[in-house]
């Protein structure tokens, strides 16, 4: 979503400046540009591509509304992945009777000719073993293993310390070897 | 060979070591097979959770204008500020308070020592102590209910900011349903 006076050139920093001023169009851009990112964070924490895509407009919505609270200083990244992991958390929480991990749906539901069963089964037991992990531990190693934040960025997405983002994300490598245990052997 | 560096590889797998540090991890990994293996299990691990792909989602312009139909129809609301004043209303209180009580006590205590001692504070009517402390008290008793009400006011006008402040989404929302 481009338009005229929402130009390519503009970076993150300008359009927040007008999409804070009440440019619909300029935050349009900024979703654009965020909304992989949005929903990938999400759906790796809940396993579920509508959920998450659900999840993720709400998230853009809560951006809007405190867009004013937004401070330049601060990376807009980590301010939008923490609206986006508590957005993910919200969404959990609501769905939790009716998700089960056991059910997680694949990834594609119509595998391609080079997709085979055995790498949608090996998918399907990684995001099971994701979603086995405790909250804390899967958003940080969300953030850290698919978005491949730094462990700064982390923190400040998450308003924790850099030494509880370490050892989350240890605790949670360490629960997905023991879980994946059959197919690291075998990668 | 030296010790295990075991506690360091994760960081290391992660690129978050100083180079100091990532030289002497990667000169450790040079003779320690076991670390080595440790690291390619890190490696393995990062690679297994990447077999894994994110589904197709609804195309970035599409989904954009989804977002903006959720929108409220008002602009991203300003943090309100509360006025200076509000803020510095409980410390004022609490410094005047404060000193008002020492300057009764310190009057009070003169007044006693005129008193006992009125050598010392022959300056002061002796016989008109008792008056002057009954009227110290009631004037003290007068700012402190001053000083209470005031302070309530103050909690008052803070709770009917913060209610407001609390209010907006649920108003976003409306308009949004309207």
């Amino acid at each position: 979503m481009t338009s005229p006076h929402t130009a390519p050139a503009m970076d993150d920093r300008e359009l927040i400046a007008s999409a804070q001023l009440g440019d619909r169009q300029a935050f349009g851009e900024l979703v654009c540009r965020h909304q992989k990112s949005v929903v990938s964070v999400i759906y790796r924490m809940c396993g579920d591509p509508r959920l998450a895509e659900d999840a993720a407009q709400e998230a853009f919505v809560r951006v809007w509304q405190h867009l004013n609270s937004y401070k330049p200083q601060y990376a807009f990244r980590s301010w939008l992945y923490r609206i986006a992991a508590n957005a993910a958390l919200d969404a959990l929480r609501r769905e939790r009777p009716s998700a089960e991990i056991e059910t997680l749906p694949l990834a594609d539901p119509t595998p391609g000719p080079e997709q085979t069963a055995e790498t949608d089964q090996r998918a399907a037991k990684v995001r099971q073993a994701v979603a086995r992990l405790s909250e804390p531990l899967r958003v940080v190693l969300v953030l850290r293993e698919y978005e491949e934040l730094s462990y700064q960025e982390i923190a400040a997405a998450l308003e924790i310390p850099l030494g509880t983002v370490m050892s989350r994300l240890n605790t949670a490598r360490i629960q997905l070897r023991r879980e994946l245990d059959g197919l690291l052997e075998a990668p | 060979m030296s010790e295990h560096m075991l506690e360091w590889l994760p960081a290391y797998h992660d690129h978050e070591l100083p180079p100091a540090k990532r030289n002497q991890v990667e000169s450790h990994l040079r003779d320690c097979s076991s670390c080595r293996a440790e690291l390619q299990t890190l490696t393995g691990l990062s690679a297994l959770l990447k077999t894994d792909p994110a589904p197709q989602f609804t195309p970035p312009e599409r989904f954009a204008t989804q977002v903006q139909l959720l929108l409220p129809r008002r602009a991203p609301s300003h943090p309100q500020r509360l006025p200076r004043w509000v803020l510095g209303a409980p410390l004022a209180l609490v410094v005047v308070g404060a000193f008002l009580q020492a300057a009764l006590w310190v009057t009070w205590l003169v007044l006693a020592a005129g008193s006992t001692f009125s050598g010392l504070a022959s300056w002061l009517p002796t016989d008109s102590n008792l008056d002057i402390f009954g009227t110290l008290s009631v004037l003290n008793i007068a700012l402190l209910t001053g000083a209470i009400v005031l302070w309530c006011t103050w909690m008052a006008f803070w709770w009917a900011w913060k209610y407001n402040q609390n209010l907006e989404p649920v108003f976003n929302q409306l308009e949004k349903e309207v």
